[in-house]
């Protein structure tokens, strides 16, 4: 089958079936992807299908025929960061950085639902995913901070 | 340079892990002179605030640095990167006193095999701490060497020659100038200076002290950086293996059951004790797990209670770890103030598992490991797969988090084992149910206090005796185990820096039937909770402020001075006078720990049912801080994992197992629980301390003392929310 991964057409054996995460990692080479719990739990894995932030440990390869599936290779364009990148590159936001794909992946869907997310608005999407290191201050800042560079991106 | 330079008078050393033969002889001579409690005193007052191996990596700077035809410096990075900005520390260290821009400066990680080989690993924040001697001198040396050569060739004498942005330039006529790269293609017999190379004073640092953004993210935020978890290699399988259904148990026989004949199945891999599978892919590998057939040698099950009730019984035991006076002899009679606290074994749970590519071939070994010890997994798999060392090299990737997990890295051995068995490099990266059924853990603890006031509200005797399970004990020879009598790791945050007249506390491990091991701080946490938990009792009952009956009872050392410093300092930040809020409370505490002194102070409440804890206040001095940014971030990211583990975090046993599998049992901290948190950093003097741990040691008791201070309720276990 053909899988749509950051605008590029992959052809992946359809079976046996299997969780996006696997195929992303050990059969596309795509490793920014990270694994932190098979379960959908800590969020690591967090990917976009059409725009939606997905957590790819849990999703099969057969439901995302003709999908638009966005990795953190893919978030950039070209050389030129993300506005979520960048912020979490200007507040030095990342540790370890394992479950940083994740998060700026969850705030990138955040920003492209909701320009202009309250703290709450911010918190009830990002709360879905852990930071060990314990970066979350970071991170709130990082998130209402793209969204600025966002609007200052529009101008 | 690496290629001409010639250091005939630095002498390589190759000395290994930890404490090395110097302490125990040393101590060895302290038990004969004074007989073995005294001797393990002394012992313990030597490591009582941290302390760390000494650096005995080589000084020579070509092992160190090679400076490229276009002036660039690469520097070999002995330390590994796990998310505490190790690397941006080094480095800024070595550009200081090379005398080269930030931006001349790249970095390379050395494996196993060097240029600069490390015995020590990456543990104990004590990576920047005991480096920064050896660095500066090591890269001053080589500034040295390079400007007697620019001045050579610029035709002047040495005094008139400046070292600038990697340059030697000529003071008179700053115009003429040599860079590094040219200076280093020209042939040249170089030669170490004649005297010890001068360092830079700190008032003239440029780059040491300075926020400085760190090498490794820019790679972290578009997913490009290498972990264990993500070594590929071309022509690479995955293994799995199988796992006991309870701890303890051992595989009495196994047979590859139809494991063969599934699809993508490359091999079974059975070995005295140990069962494993190579597939195509991952899935493929855990699902034949599956195939075996397996029969397990169980241990009788044990229970929770089994462990709780361990270390209860043995409140009593213990080896002296500080002592002045005698307070048993002045708690008889008195009024006594008692209280046990106690803290539950708990996870790592770094998120990254366990994960390893090796590829064992007839010549050599490599292996791409997450690991913070890859000397000792190099010479662990030399032995296990019969090979000399010098033909095993660990390439230590990227860690998605350490915190003592991987110190010891078992999941390279059985990647090892696999990659043997069938000629091809093997990964094996664990799941979540492994790295927490099959890890070892933070240990519990158990403190026991005692302690008598005078009508002044001072402290005049007190007695905690603290039980815990291993922490570094097995890690260290047997010779140093009866030595010590205690395991430092354990009771590290337990001593008290109070000045109290008659002061005991002893510490005792016991044998329990789960793995336990180092954890972030090691004890540090877990004995700060009870330590200055308990304090705050002491200030409650002696109707003093708690900030004010910590200032009371400070020693006037320069250690105790240090930690009025800091303790201000947290109560100047939080308005630590002024009253909170209707509805909110405040607790303070403080910890030193590799020197490094911290301060909390946070603000709690009631959201509904639900303890909130909205602020947290941090007070540091760590010395000085090589990267404020990146000492800053430690501060923040201790505090929120202390907090996780504070609130949160317990691991319990069922029927012989850890019941958690995956964090569905075992939740962390998410951002919607996460305070906001200041943090102020102290300078004192001109060294730096620890960083990774220290600053997370108050939290714990900063959070239950404000807890008490909001609702009364004092709360001597861990976690509050539990």
């Amino acid at each position: 089958m053909e899988l749509i991964i950051n605008g590029q057409r992959f052809t992946v054996a359809a079976e046996p079936a299997r969780p996006l995460l696997y195929v992303l990692r050990d059969e596309l080479g795509l490793t920014g992807t990270k694994f932190g719990c098979g379960a959908g739990i800590c969020g690591a894995c967090t990917v976009h299908v059409n725009g939606v932030a997905t957590r790819s440990c849990q999703t099969m390869i057969s439901t995302l025929a003709g999908a638009q599936i966005t990795t953190i290779e893919g978030l950039a364009n070209g050389e030129r960061l993300h506005p979520v990148q960048q912020a979490f590159l200007e507040l030095q936001v990342p540790q370890c950085g394992w479950c940083m794909s994740g998060q700026m992946m969850a705030a990138a869907a955040l920003l492209a639902a909701n320009p202009s997310p309250t703290r709450d608005d911010m918190i009830a999407a990002m709360r879905y995913n852990y930071c060990r290191c314990g970066t979350y201050a970071r991170i709130g800042r990082a998130v209402m901070r793209a969204a600025e560079l966002m609007k200052e991106g529009r101008q | 340079m690496s290629e001409s330079a010639r250091p005939p008078r630095w002498r390589m050393t190759r000395r290994g892990f930890l404490i090395g033969l110097g302490l125990a002889g040393g101590g060895l001579a302290l038990g004969a002179l004074f007989g073995l409690p005294a001797a393990r005193l002394a012992l313990s007052d030597l490591l009582g605030d941290g302390f760390g191996p000494p650096a005995t990596l080589p000084k020579e700077p070509n092992l160190w640095f090679a400076i490229q035809p276009d002036g660039q410096v690469m520097m070999t990075m002995p330390k590994v990167e796990m998310g505490q900005g190790v690397h941006t520390a080094l480095a800024q260290i070595a550009a200081e006193e090379l005398g080269v821009s930030w931006e001349q400066i790249q970095i390379a990680q050395a494996s196993s095999l060097g240029p600069v080989r490390d015995g020590a690993g990456t543990s104990a924040s004590y990576s920047v701490m005991g480096l920064f001697p050896l660095l500066r001198e090591t890269a001053a040396t080589l500034r040295e060497m390079l400007r007697a050569a620019g001045a050579e060739q610029l035709g002047i004498e040495i005094a008139q020659a400046q070292v600038s942005d990697g340059a030697v330039i000529d003071s008179a006529d700053p115009t003429r100038r040599i860079g590094f790269g040219t200076l280093v293609s020209l042939p040249r017999d170089w030669q170490p200076p004649a005297e010890a190379a001068p360092l830079t004073p700190p008032e003239r640092w440029r780059i040491i002290g300075q926020p400085t953004p760190r090498l490794d993210l820019p790679a972290k935020i578009r997913g490009l950086a290498t972990y264990g978890y993500d070594a590929r290699v071309e022509g690479m399988l995955y293994g799995a293996v199988a796992r006991p259904p309870r701890l303890g148990a051992r595989l009495r026989r196994a047979a590859p059951g139809t494991a063969r004949e599934r699809p993508g199945v490359v091999e079974v891999v059975i070995r005295d004790g140990f069962a494993g599978v190579v597939a195509e892919s991952r899935l493929t590998a855990y699902a034949a797990l599956n195939d075996l057939e397996l029969e397990w040698e169980l241990p009788p099950p044990f229970s929770q209670q089994d462990i709780d009730e361990r270390l209860a019984a043995q409140a009593n035991a213990g080896t002296p770890i500080q002592k002045r006076g005698d307070a048993t002899r002045a708690l008889q009679g008195a009024r006594v103030i008692e209280a046990t606290y106690r803290t539950p074994l708990a996870a790592h749970a770094n998120l990254e598992p366990q994960a390893a590519l090796v590829d064992v071939q007839t010549e050599r070994v490599r292996a791409w490991v997450s690991t913070q010890s890859p000397i000792q997994v190099a010479n662990t798999l030399a032995s296990l797969l019969g090979r000399k060392p010098e033909t095993v090299e660990v390439i230590p990737t990227y860690l998605g988090g350490g915190f003592g997990r991987k110190i010891t890295t078992v999941v390279a051995s059985e990647a090892a084992l696999l990659s043997a068995a069938v000629g091809r490099p093997v990964h094996v990266g664990w799941t979540r149910t492994e790295e927490f059924r099959h890890s070892y853990l933070r240990p519990p603890t158990y403190a026991t206090f005692r302690a008598a006031l005078d009508a002044t509200g001072t402290i005049v005797a007190l007695e905690q005796r603290h039980v815990s399970g291993n922490v570094l004990f097995e890690l260290i020879p047997a010779p140093l185990r009866w030595l010590f009598g205690s395991d430092f790791g354990a009771w590290r945050g337990a001593r008290l820096v109070y000045a109290i007249t008659d002061l005991l506390v002893t510490s005792h491990i016991v044998d329990l039937p789960v793995p336990t091991g180092p954890w972030r701080g090691l004890g540090l946490l877990a004995n700060t909770f009870a330590v200055e938990s308990f304090i705050d009792e002491l200030a409650v009952a002696a109707k003093i402020d708690p900030l004010e009956f910590r200032l009371r009872h400070l020693p006037n050392t320069p250690v105790g001075r240090r930690f009025r410093a800091t303790l201000l300092a947290v109560a100047e930040m939080s308005n630590w006078s002024e009253t909170p809020l209707p509805g909110r409370a405040r607790g303070i505490a403080c910890s030193i720990d590799m020197n490094t002194i911290a301060a909390h102070v946070a603000e709690v409440g009631y959201e509904g049912d639900r303890l909130r804890v909205y602020r947290v206040w941090a007070a540091v001095d760590p010395g000085i801080a090589i990267n404020p940014d990146g000492l800053i971030a430690q501060t923040e990211g201790g505090i929120m994992m202390g907090l996780s583990a504070t609130l949160f975090e317990r691991i319990t046993i069922q029927d012989g197992q850890i019941a958690a599998g995956n964090f569905d049992r075992y939740p962390l901290l998410t951002i919607a629980d996460a305070p906001e948190v200041q943090v102020q950093l102290l300078r004192s003097g001109d060294q730096p301390f620890g960083g990774g741990e220290p600053p997370m040691g108050p939290i714990a008791a900063a959070v239950a003392n404000a807890l008490f201070a909001l609702s009364g309720e004092r709360r001597r276990e861990l976690p509050l929310l539990g």
